[in-house]
């Protein structure tokens, strides 16, 4: 009974981790770049949600509001930043996108504050409902609700659509796609709104439960993403989605079972086994196969 | 000349000396008017200054980009602090520590002996698992073990309250009597060391294969380049260059805190790097320089009151600064404002090589004369087989060559001949069948070893070290050989002017035309002093005249070193041209072998490589 409700749980935390995962897969199967700002989608909803929440609008709309800006700050970011470093060395693409995660953060601390603000979070979506032993929380069910059908709209988008053909085609191989007259462009940018729609979803669960804005809000969803994304080895879109369910369940395991005193470094422990994971499988678990041509 | 000592000790010796030189009087001369405000910030550039030319001899030199120094900082400052600090002062902040670290009572400077003995033996476990996980240039997991050392750090410092009191006060002691910091002369000794390390690595044997190993792994494994263990040696000297660094940090600050060594420092030691130039300690000093500046004037322009500009002079201005830099940099110039650029190495190129070329002609005649003996090693491939999935790559291949003569591989696209290369060489497992070199089994054996029994390749679509020096990418290679291949070997200056290249030799080996770029693929195969060199299509894309030029180049070249040549190439002119005897690679298995006469009489050839059977007729 324990586990089942641990498993729940599990997969309501690994939902938001697999929506997030997914966005940074999606950008890394088109620019080979993986992105350390997305974290920062997560850090404008947070203000975008405490700035409308603070003027009395209702959870519902800050919740369409939080994913519309996700989406622009998405596309807005590979404007600004991304579209330069494009097939740039590894390097250069890593530090660039952990330079745009070092400006944003900079912004929020210059013109809001370098503290946290709190925010009201809608309670009526942490009741839970008793079902023999288990405690089944709305959110809990919600989450894992929107994300099944974020996913399963993603997945019509990417099979069913010319958007998601090119997606996928430019995935697989950039140069052959922008060859056969993709336009590297269009796609790119398409998946970075998507990604920012993604990570937008994803912050409407995570924000309704830590209630608060900050500029450093994106650094722990990020890192979380993407090591979800590293679990599900970087290329692969579905490698990801598992990924982040896995490593939501992991990390509810955990918490359950560490001895009290080092549940404060879940976290820590969590990465450190992510790093593990790295040495001892450096092609992550769900293997793409990337095979270097000489 | 092995080892030019005047290019890599004399001059770059020099040039730190001529560094320090600069930053102490640029030190003297802003700190004159006795400001102790000054002379804190001078003495906390010249720490940072330390700290980052330790960073710099890890991803400068290997290109993997590390967030962890900090947290070996941290590890180091911490162990140093724990140390250092009287036990009154302990008993007073951390009575409880464990390990009886409470009573322990050092000098200053048996603890940073310590400090950083303890984080160098840390950084090897961390090594360890960095060259498991295979790390190269750019990789993502080298990120990913680096920033969960960084945060473990963090978070054990946080909450091991028993040990570091925790986050929020952190330890301090008390000034050690005459022992500050404040008489900055021996920092300069420490920076001058620490210049004089990074400069030197930078030259060393070690040192430069592991730039090889950052432009491209590959290419550095084939030439009997073992990555794992340049990367080990720079993270190494780096961390301890590192932890010196923290230490002083730490001791002129007289606390820590574990926020002190976390992202903020990380991010601004990182951008230091970046913007002067990673590749070089010139460039790596330039930033520290200028980012100091940068800081310290947003600093002082965010605290002014100027109503107008309110928008922007306010808290946070230095971390827009940072952050802005890095980016920037990232997009508009990724190697930082100097490259890899050396004062001296400028010095030597533009000096002290103009006399060298003029000597060189004299020399022209002795070395055409020398022609060492043909070796009569042998290399047999014996059933060898490969499948890619289900794809039957190469069946049941068999292939003999002596070292004295010239064989040659031929086959339409597709055929395998590649595939049978990278067999050859180690970068493929075949599924069957082995590979030998005279008495030696090569199969299963890593790339870089097979290299250093005598067989060394070079590339269809080159992969050249793009950012070293045509030179300089002789030179490495020519130092592998020097040290794991008894062989003799023709000295750089001769690979360089048979090659036709010695007019380039100081251009980047990126900045050269196809042609020339081909040139030194085969020199720098050359300069391994392999006993077989393989050719990988060593024409393509070059024209009939330019082929000729090449069979000539491909015989001299190899005689130079008396190495037995396997050569593929789809030219028939050039293969019949060169080759003392042919194979012919058809979908994956040999259909002929023999002269070139033999071969291109052969009917089932004529089908297989010249097409329909109607041509053949």
């Amino acid at each position: 009974m324990e586990l089942i409700q641990q498993i729940v749980d599990g997969l309501g935390r690994g939902s938001i981790y697999a929506l997030l995962a997914l966005g940074i897969a999606v950008i890394f199967g088109v620019m080979h770049m993986v992105n350390f700002a997305h974290g920062e989608l997560i850090t404008v909803s947070a203000y975008t949600s405490y700035w409308l929440l603070t003027s009395g609008f209702d959870w519902w709309y800050v919740a369409l509001a939080i994913i519309v800006v996700a989406a622009i700050t998405s596309v807005v970011i590979e404007f600004v930043a991304f579209r330069w470093v494009r097939g740039a060395p590894d390097f250069t693409m890593l530090m660039t996108s952990f330079g745009v995660h070092f400006l944003v953060q900079a912004l929020f601390v210059m013109y809001v504050s370098a503290n946290f603000r709190q925010f009201p979070r809608p309670d009526w979506i942490f009741n839970t409902w008793k079902i023999g032993a288990i405690n089944l929380e709305i959110y809990d069910l919600a989450v894992i609700a929107t994300t099944l059908i974020t996913l399963l709209g993603t997945y019509c988008l990417l099979q069913h659509t010319m958007f998601g053909i090119s997606l996928r085609a430019a995935a697989e191989d950039f140069d052959a796609a922008h060859l056969m007259g993709i336009r590297s462009n269009r796609v790119i940018r398409g998946a970075f709104f998507l990604s920012g729609l993604l990570a937008g979803v994803a912050a409407v669960f995570w924000l309704m439960r830590s209630g608060q804005a900050g500029p450093v809000a994106g650094l722990n969803p990020m890192l979380k993403g993407v090591l979800a994304a590293l679990i599900g080895g970087l290329g692969s879109l579905s490698g990801a989605v598992l990924g982040g369910f896995a490593l939501g369940l992991v990390e509810v395991l955990l918490i359950a079972r560490l001895p009290t005193e080092v549940v404060g470094l879940t976290d820590g422990i969590v990465f450190v086994l992510i790093a593990l994971l790295f040495v001892f499988r450096p092609q992550g678990l769900i293997t793409v196969h990337h095979v270097e041509r000489v | 000349m092995r080892h030019d000592s005047i290019r890599h000790l004399v001059f770059p010796t020099f040039g730190s000396i001529l560094l320090i030189v600069v930053l102490i009087c640029g030190g003297i001369l802003y700190t004159a008017n006795g400001d102790a405000s000054r002379d804190s910030l001078i003495t906390q550039m010249l720490i940072n200054a330390i700290i980052v030319l330790g960073i710099q001899i890890y991803i400068g030199n290997t290109g993997v980009l590390s967030f962890g120094h900090i947290g070996f900082g941290a590890i180091a400052g911490y162990t140093f602090a724990i140390c250092a600090i009287s036990p009154a002062r302990k008993m007073m902040q951390i009575p409880d520590a464990p390990f009886g670290l409470a009573n322990v009572d050092l000098t200053p400077l048996a603890s940073g002996i310590i400090a950083v003995g303890l984080s160098v033996a840390l950084a090897f476990f961390v090594g360890m698992a960095l060259s498991r996980a295979g790390v190269r240039s750019g990789a993502v997991s080298a990120v990913v073990i680096t920033l969960a050392l960084l945060f473990v750090v963090h978070e054990v410092a946080r909450n091991w309250t028993d040990l570091t009191r925790g986050g929020k006060i952190g330890l301090s002691f008390s000034p050690f009597g005459n022992a500050t910091l404040e008489g900055k002369n021996w920092i300069y000794v420490f920076l001058f060391c620490a210049v004089l390390l990074a400069r030197l690595f930078k030259e060393t044997r070690i040192g430069r294969f592991a730039q090889c190993v950052r432009e491209d792994d590959l290419a550095a494994r084939t030439m009997g380049i073992d990555p794992a263990i340049q990367q080990m040696w720079a993270l190494i000297i780096s961390v301890a260059l590192v932890s010196v660094g923290s230490t002083l940090r730490v001791f002129e600050l007289g606390s820590i805190n574990p926020r002190l060594f976390f992202f903020d420092y990380t991010l601004l030691t990182l951008t230091m790097l970046i913007v002067g130039g990673r590749n070089g300690i010139t460039g790596a000093l330039t930033g520290v320089v200028i980012i100091t500046i940068g800081s310290e004037l947003t600093r002082k322009l965010s605290e002014l009151d100027i109503v107008a500009l309110s928008w922007i002079l306010r808290e946070g201005l230095t971390d827009l600064f940072l952050g802005g830099a890095m980016l920037g940099f990232m997009i508009l110039r990724p190697a930082g404002i100097l490259g890899d650029f050396e004062f001296d190495h400028w010095l030597h190129e533009r000096f002290l090589h103009r006399q060298k070329k003029k000597t060189w002609t004299s020399k022209e005649e002795q070395i055409r004369s020398k022609v060492v003996k043909k070796n009569q090693t042998v290399l047999n491939v014996e059933g060898v087989s490969v499948n890619f999935g289900g794809f039957r790559a190469l069946g049941n291949v068999e292939l003999k060559a002596t070292g004295d003569e010239i064989v040659g591989l031929i086959g339409p696209n597709g055929a395998g001949k590649t595939t049978l290369l990278n067999v050859i060489t180690g970068l493929v497992e075949p599924d069957s069948g082995r590979v030998q070199l005279g008495e030696k089994n090569l199969t299963g054996m890593q790339p870089h070893e097979i290299a250093r029994s005598g067989l060394v390749r070079t590339f269809q679509n080159f992969r050249l070290f793009s950012d070293l020096s045509v030179r300089e990418n002789i030179e490495v290679v020519h130092l592998m050989a020097g040290k794991y291949r008894s062989a003799q070997t023709p000295d750089v200056d001769t690979l360089l002017f048979q090659a036709g290249l010695w007019e380039f030799q100081s251009l980047r080996a990126a900045g050269l035309d196809y042609g020339n770029a081909r040139r030194l693929e085969l020199a720098r195969a050359v300069a391994a002093a392999p006993d077989f060199l393989l050719l990988d299509e060593p024409t393509s894309g070059m024209d009939d005249n330019e082929s000729m030029a090449m069979i000539d180049q491909v015989r001299t070249m190899s005689s130079m070193v008396g190495s037995g040549v396997v050569v593929i190439d789809h030219d028939l002119n050039f293969i019949t041209g060169i080759c003392d005897r042919v194979y012919v690679l058809d979908q994956g298995c040999v259909i002929a072998s023999g002269t070139p006469a033999e071969i291109s009489a052969d009917p089932a050839v004529k089908v297989a490589y010249l097409g329909t059977t109607a041509e053949a007729t």
